[in-house]
């Protein structure tokens, strides 16, 4: 059985495949639903990273800027940490430009060791009265803090997934909360990890430093968190409250979630757990500033005026680098900044629910479009629709990108669609291997019939050519008769017949006849109307009329089909050389006289064909042959013979060949003559009706 | 096969064209029937104008066998009329002359099977 035939891939394809399409379908919009069950939420934030690194976002306004303490920084200051009064400088330094609020993106959760009362710890010989005087000076934490407190200071405070210690009070930030509790829907933390108490008492605020990564890389970023029962907001958020002078952040809340977070009158709409997608930029230096330069007054005080101002360490080695979609490596401050000029320009990333029910769509449309196409169409259509569709998607994901930064995932339907489109291929492949299949067979069976019919009309005819009396054995060792006869069937079986048997030791009767009728049916008839005759002969019913009647309604009797037959018989007394006939519709018998005598056409006598006319008093006439007569019996197939120009070969011809070859030697000389004529005048011609010839020579009473 | 019937009052006239033999003779017989089944006692006469019929062969002949039983069997009446000189020699041959009337021309088929029909066929 071929593979195509089975029968599960019958069950399988039936109705062009598209059960199976179907079912598939339903399949991919179940993992469509679901993709992190199946492994297919990495296909969809590669999709997201395409279009950031494809198109990343430009730089509209720049509201931050980073005080990097960078390598050129720790080269002409020294290793970090550096003593916190060099940062309390750093940050007065910043001061000074009359920033909008300052982001400080280290946690200090220790007490500064480089502090003047600490230093007789690691120089050793120093003296009681130094030290005195040392521990007598402000700690350099205290220093700091001074500087802090008059600033608008934001500290970072990380964290911490364990509870690693004492748990510390989280300073309190007010947040107005409207709708229900924010706090079980976002990112919850364990702990924080603070800077030192002295430092962290005295800033106007504090962010979460915290971004989150899937799968290593940073796409989102928490507004506001939870830690313990106390909502945390984060860094850059935090930034904003400070540098506006809000009191209070807002978080809105609604039936599916966190909706934004809000500060003043700026609100950013926020993911269900209170993240957004981070747009980003890339790296860019012109964020940047050296705090070396900074600290050496190399640095317009411009640059810093009304602008949220990130300190942040970037030199290598020391810095927490991450990977972005617009960049393999990007510092974490940088990362807070672009969050800040997102929210700024209000072109953060979003997903919104109508996303996730498009995409499913798209894939719903799509998948019963090539479920009712691929079928009809032809192979290449079908790729044509399958690229039309994917080009489309993939637009449609792109424009929406650009134009309002929502994140259309066209990589998943579109990897859908394309196992879809495989699986009607090969279902579509089945089908017409199938057909294929079925077709040769059914080839195969047409053939196997044909040969089958040919063999049984090849038998036929054999039967039938086989009931014919051989004239060279029908009447042994009599020398008064000389007779041809000769049965050319047109195609396979014809209608045509002839016959010759002895009555007694003196008369032989002989008949020739044509069925109105063709094929196996003309054959059966012809085989019957010849049986029927002989037995109606041999009986005994006498004169040839006689028989003619009794054969008659003998043949009528078994004729369902509404045949006739057309007989011409005669009986011939072959020591007297009286012939008497009767012509039941058929061609007249010929008379070739012996000498000078002309061609006689013997019409007289006789009725309709049999079978036709019911009853019909067939009656007979009769002639007395000279010795050396010859009569000659044919059928239609003779004068009906058609040439190549359509002309029937015609009685006019017939009789003047009868009249040249008519005294010829031997009846089968006679016989031979009007075949190879009649051959000649078809020249090729396929006859479409039988040929019988018959031609019988008396030779006298002694037959000497 | 287009048998152009004409009617006259009570007898319907057919006129067959070309060659009827084992290639046409089915057509024929298909053409024939419903015109056969009307031809009864109290209903349609047939008369077959045979003037375009060039030959008839033996299974056109039985075509004609059957019509003409089957007219017997339901006592209409069916004749043949205007035979071209091959086909009337065909009939001589067979001597169908004795199971069909055969007339020498429609005027007179019509003469004897409806003398009504003739005075419509006369007039118009």
């Amino acid at each position: 059985m071929h593979w195509s035939e089975r029968r599960w891939v019958r069950v399988l394809c039936g109705s062009r495949g598209r059960p199976l399409g179907i079912a598939i379908l339903a399949l991919l919009l179940a993992v469509e639903a679901a993709p992190e069950l199946f492994g297919l939420g990495l296909v969809r934030l590669a999709a997201f990273d395409a279009y950031q690194r494809w198109a990343p976002r430009t730089r509209h306004s720049a509201p931050a800027v980073i005080v990097a303490i960078d390598d050129e920084s720790l080269r002409l200051h020294g290793q970090w940490p550096w003593p916190r009064t060099w940062l309390a400088q750093l940050v007065a330094k910043v001061a000074e430009a009359d920033p909008a609020a300052i982001g400080i993106d280290i946690v200090m959760p220790e007490a500064d060791r480089l502090s003047p009362g600490r230093l007789p710890e690691f120089v050793p010989g120093i003296g009681q009265d130094l030290t005195q005087r040392l521990s007598r000076l402000p700690s350099n934490d205290a220093v700091l803090a001074r500087t802090l407190q008059t600033s608008p200071v934001v500290l970072g405070v990380a964290g911490l997934e364990a509870d690693a210690g004492p748990r510390r009070t989280v300073r309190r930030v007010p947040f107005r909360i409207v709708g229900g509790d924010p706090t079980p829907l976002v990112r919850r933390f364990e702990a924080t990890l603070h800077s030192a108490e002295e430092i962290d008492r005295v800033v106007k605020g504090h962010g979460l430093l915290n971004v989150d990564t899937e799968r290593g890389v940073v796409r989102r970023m928490p507004l506001v968190a939870a830690v313990g029962d106390e909502l945390v907001p984060s860094f850059g958020i935090e930034i904003l409250r400070v540098a506006i002078g809000e009191p209070v952040l807002t978080v809105r809340t609604g039936a599916s979630g966190v909706e934004a977070v809000g500060v003043g009158d700026l609100f950013v709409p926020t993911e269900r757990d209170g993240s957004v997608r981070l747009h980003f930029a890339r790296p860019d230096p012109e964020r940047f500033v050296s705090a070396a330069d900074l600290l050496a007054g190399k640095v317009d005080r411009q640059l810093l005026e009304r602008k949220l101002v990130l300190i942040g360490v970037t030199a290598l080695g020391l810095s927490d680098y991450q990977a972005t979609p617009a960049a393999d490596r990007m510092s974490g401050v940088e990362i807070h900044a672009q969050l800040l000029e997102n929210m700024f320009d209000t072109d953060l990333l979003t997903r919104p629910r109508a996303v996730g029910w498009a995409e499913a769509g798209l894939l719903l449309a799509g998948g019963l479009l090539l479920i009712v196409i691929m079928p009809r169409g032809s192979a290449l259509a079908s790729v044509a629709l399958y690229a039309l569709m994917v080009g489309a998607i993939v637009t449609a994901g792109a424009l929406l990108y650009l134009k309002s930064g929502i994140l259309l995932d066209a990589a998943s339907p579109s990897l859908a669609l394309g196992t879809l489109f495989t699986s009607m291929l090969v279902v579509t492949l089945a089908e017409t291997e199938r057909h294929r299949q079925a077709l040769r067979r059914q080839v195969e069976q047409q053939r196997e019939e044909a040969a089958r019919l040919a063999g049984e009309l090849e038998a036929a005819r054999r039967i039938q050519m086989g009931s014919l009396p051989n004239p060279a054995t029908a009447f042994p060792g009599d020398a008064r008769l000389d007779l041809y006869a000769l049965l050319e069937p047109a195609r396979e079986v014809g209608g045509d017949l002839y016959d010759f048997f002895s009555l007694d030791r003196d008369r032989l009767c002989l008949l020739i006849g044509d069925v109105a009728g063709k094929g196996l049916p003309g054959s059966l008839f012809m085989a019957v109307s010849k049986a029927l005759y002989k037995s109606a002969a041999l009986r005994g019913v006498g004169s040839v009329d006689a028989v003619m009647r009794e054969a008659d309604r003998e043949i009528s009797r078994d004729n369902a089909e509404g045949l006739f037959v057309t007989m011409l018989a005669g009986i011939l007394d072959a020591s007297s050389g009286l012939l008497e006939y009767c012509n039941a519709g058929h061609e007249p018998l010929y008379l070739l006289p012996n000498g000078d005598r002309p061609l006689v056409r013997l019409a007289d006598g006789g009725g309709p064909p049999l079978c036709v006319v019911d009853r019909f008093p067939y009656a007979a006439s009769a002639r007395s042959l000279a010795r050396g007569d010859t009569i000659c019996l044919v059928t239609d197939g003779v004068l009906d013979a058609m040439s190549p120009k359509a002309e029937a070969y015609g009685r006019a011809r017939f009789e003047a060949l009868l009249e040249k070859v008519g005294r010829a030697a031997s009846a089968a000389e006679i016989g031979e003559a009007i075949r190879l004529e009649v051959s000649r005048f078809a020249d090729g011609v396929e006859s479409t009706d039988d040929m019988a010839i018959l031609v019988l020579r008396w030779k006298g009473p002694s037959g000497r | 096969m287009d048998l152009r019937p004409k009617r006259y009052v009570d007898t319907v006239v057919l006129s067959p064209v070309g060659r009827i033999d084992h290639a046409t003779s089915e057509d024929f017989k298909i053409a024939l029937a419903p015109y056969m089944t009307r031809c009864a006692e109290g209903q349609d006469r047939v008369v077959l104008d045979f003037a375009g019929v060039e030959y008839i062969s033996s299974v056109g002949l039985r075509v004609l066998m059957l019509a003409s039983k089957q007219a017997k069997a339901q006592r209409g009446s069916l004749g043949i009329a205007a035979l071209q000189p091959a086909v009337r020699e065909i009939f001589d041959i067979s001597r169908f002359t004795m199971v069909l009337d055969v007339f020498p021309s429609v005027r007179e088929g019509l003469a004897r099977l409806s003398p009504k029909a003739l005075a419509t066929f006369d007039a118009a």
